[in-house]
């Protein structure tokens, strides 16, 4: 499904400040697989989604989504069947926008001409099923500009937005952390159900290694630019937090910086 | 009498400057400069063309034109990575030679003689007062700009550029190519502002190639009065707040060269004061706000201490 091949990215190379954020990072992931990513601040786990999305370009290796190499596609084509939720609840919707009209931004794209009307009684009544299935009460807001929502809300019409059509790969960063500890737990509930319902093949960082090895089907951890474990299946089922701990000690030779993490 | 009907026309008709104005200056998010060199643009060709006999012609090459301009500024904005404002200046800098040689390198230019879109609406109505006619041409040109941008901004595309305009990163994320909207929304502006152009010079029967000069913050003016007076919530209420607006700004330029001391070249510093004064209210207001609360909780301090 997702290949990535030999993946490197230098930030300001040749300079004092030069920087090696992902050093020959080699990955598969398989269709339908519920990745969570973990790794101390700087790791290069949101370096990694940027090279996938297209954000920007790696200096060497190859991607593939599909057995098609995308390393050289457009940020915006990819789009089409790449979805992205960030930390920030600020950045995936257009505040001054309704949510309706976000939703529909998002699900028109490539469907119909530019010069159709954005909103249709058809696709309306459709977000507003969709949307009332999180019970949030949002379905009766739909004319709400969504600047006026709380971030938890937010990030619900994001997601909500990133798989309305369902995209072959759902790519989530941090996407609870800017949140309450509540907003969070309902958030995560909430991606849970939608990875569920359309079977996404989805990466996941998360900085609460419970969720971790909790959520998904296999966990990977990154280290100063390189993938340090990859563990699923069984092994994974039977790892506990300690043990995932001691293995991050050993296999990078130095502990876990916790300022960032949760470890309940 | 005269003046209040007077107003009512210019403000009608450079209504539609306010809109293509309030599209990037709101909707996009950048002011932008190319409405000077566009607007004198639409003049230009629309006053050759006049003389020339097609009026009509004047107006229908004015759209393309100005769409053309905004074009530039956009590719070098987008593609060459310039900052959007200097990328204005650039081409509304360039544009002057463009409208000089346009106007036959004279800079300016009567149309007394020959017939304009008014005088033929007034040969077909000759019924009616040649002011009203005036009237009616402007709000016709007017309403029929209004209502297309209403409708156009409720379509894919329309929502698009407000996108853009809002949150750039995630309109990229949704799969739109932000070049190309940022580009629409730029020709579509400077288009709407060049036909402004164009009937201006039918208007007043005459073209002058610095007539575009300080056009900008006669927009913004236009579309800031209609934000602090106006109250809307949606675009398609802003939109007709902003013709509101640019009405409001004539009758007040009207009123102040009629019975004030100003001069007539005065006019352009009453806009900037203007257009100044209601940008600065927000932080006006804060600073305001904050002397009170400091005030009141010194006086509910110091009457703390008295007790
Ligand atoms: N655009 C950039 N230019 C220069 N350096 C960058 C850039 N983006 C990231 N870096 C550097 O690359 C390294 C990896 O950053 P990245 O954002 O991928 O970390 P992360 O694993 O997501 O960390 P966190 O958990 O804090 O989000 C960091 O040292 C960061 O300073
Ligand atoms: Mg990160």
């Amino acid at each position: 499904m997702l290949q990535l091949k030999q993946i490197c990215k230098t930030f300001s190379p040749k300079t004092v400040n030069e920087h090696k954020a992902l050093q020959q990072i080699d990955l598969t992931i398989h269709k339908g697989d519920f990745v969570t990513v973990v790794g101390s601040n700087g790791a290069g786990k949101s370096t990694l989604f940027n090279v996938i999305c297209g954000n920007f370009f790696p200096d060497q290796g190859t991607i593939l989504l599909d057995g098609k190499n995308i390393t050289w596609m457009a940020e915006h084509k990819r789009a089409s069947f790449i979805g992205r939720v960030f930390q920030d609840p600020m950045r995936g919707t257009a505040p001054n926008l309704t949510i309706e009209e976000n939703l529909a931004l998002a699900y028109s794209r490539s469907k119909r001409g530019p010069l159709h009307f954005a909103l249709n009684k058809k696709d309306t009544a459709m977000f507003q099923e969709s949307l009332a299935q999180y019970k949030m009460g949002l379905e009766d807001r739909m004319k709400t500009k969504v600047g006026l929502l709380s971030g938890g809300q937010r990030q619900v019409v994001t997601l909500l937005m990133c798989t309305l059509v369902p995209p072959k790969l759902l790519l989530l960063d941090e996407h609870t952390a800017a949140l309450d500890p509540a907003a969070s737990e309902k958030i995560m509930q909430i991606t849970k159900e939608i990875v569920a319902r359309h079977q996404l093949t989805t990466m996941m960082i998360t900085h609460n290694l419970n969720a971790a090895l909790q959520t998904g089907n296999r966990t990977i951890m990154m280290d100063s630019g390189k993938l340090i474990l990859d563990i699923s299946g069984k092994e994974r089922e039977q790892l506990s937090l300690q043990d995932l701990l001691a293995l991050y000690s050993s296999k990078s030779n130095k502990a876990f910086d916790n300022d960032r993490m949760l470890l309940t | 009498m005269v003046m209040l009907l007077g107003s009512l026309q210019l403000g009608i008709l450079y209504g539609m400057l306010a809109l293509g104005i309030y599209i990037t200056f709101r909707i996009m998010n950048v002011p932008d400069l190319t409405a000077e060199g566009s607007f004198t643009l639409g003049l230009a060709l629309s006053a050759v063309l006049t003389i020339q006999g097609h009026p009509l012609l004047g107006l229908a090459a004015a759209l393309p034109a100005g769409a053309a301009a905004g074009m530039v500024t956009g590719l070098l904005h987008t593609k060459l990575g310039i900052h959007p404002i200097l990328s204005g200046i650039l081409t509304m800098s360039g544009l002057y030679s463009v409208n000089l040689l346009a106007m036959g390198n004279s800079s300016n230019l009567s149309l007394i003689n020959s017939t304009t879109i008014f005088k033929m609406a007034s040969n077909l109505l000759p019924f009616l007062d040649k002011d009203i006619v005036k009237l009616l041409v402007a709000l016709l040109f007017t309403a029929a700009c209004t209502i297309l941008l209403i409708l156009f901004f409720k379509t894919h595309a329309g929502l698009c550029i407000r996108a853009t305009g809002d949150n750039e990163a995630m309109v990229r994320a949704s799969s739109i190519p932000v070049d190309q909207t940022k580009l629409s929304a730029l020709a579509l502006s400077n288009g709407i502002i060049a036909l402004t152009g164009a009937l201006i010079a039918q208007y007043q029967s005459f073209a002058d190639i610095n007539s575009g000069v300080g056009i900008l913050v006669v927009g913004l003016a236009s579309v800031i009065i209609s934000e602090v007076l106006l109250n809307r919530r949606t675009l398609s209420g802003s939109l007709l707040a902003v013709l509101v607006g640019s009405i409001i700004y004539r009758f007040i330029i009207a009123l102040a060269t009629k019975y004030t001391f100003l001069p007539a070249y005065g006019l352009k510093l009453v806009s900037a004061c203007i257009v100044a004064l209601a940008l600065a209210l927000p932080a006006l207001k804060k600073s305001l706000a904050l002397r009170t609360a400091r005030k009141e909780a010194q006086a509910y301090a110091a009457a703390e201490t008295n007790l």
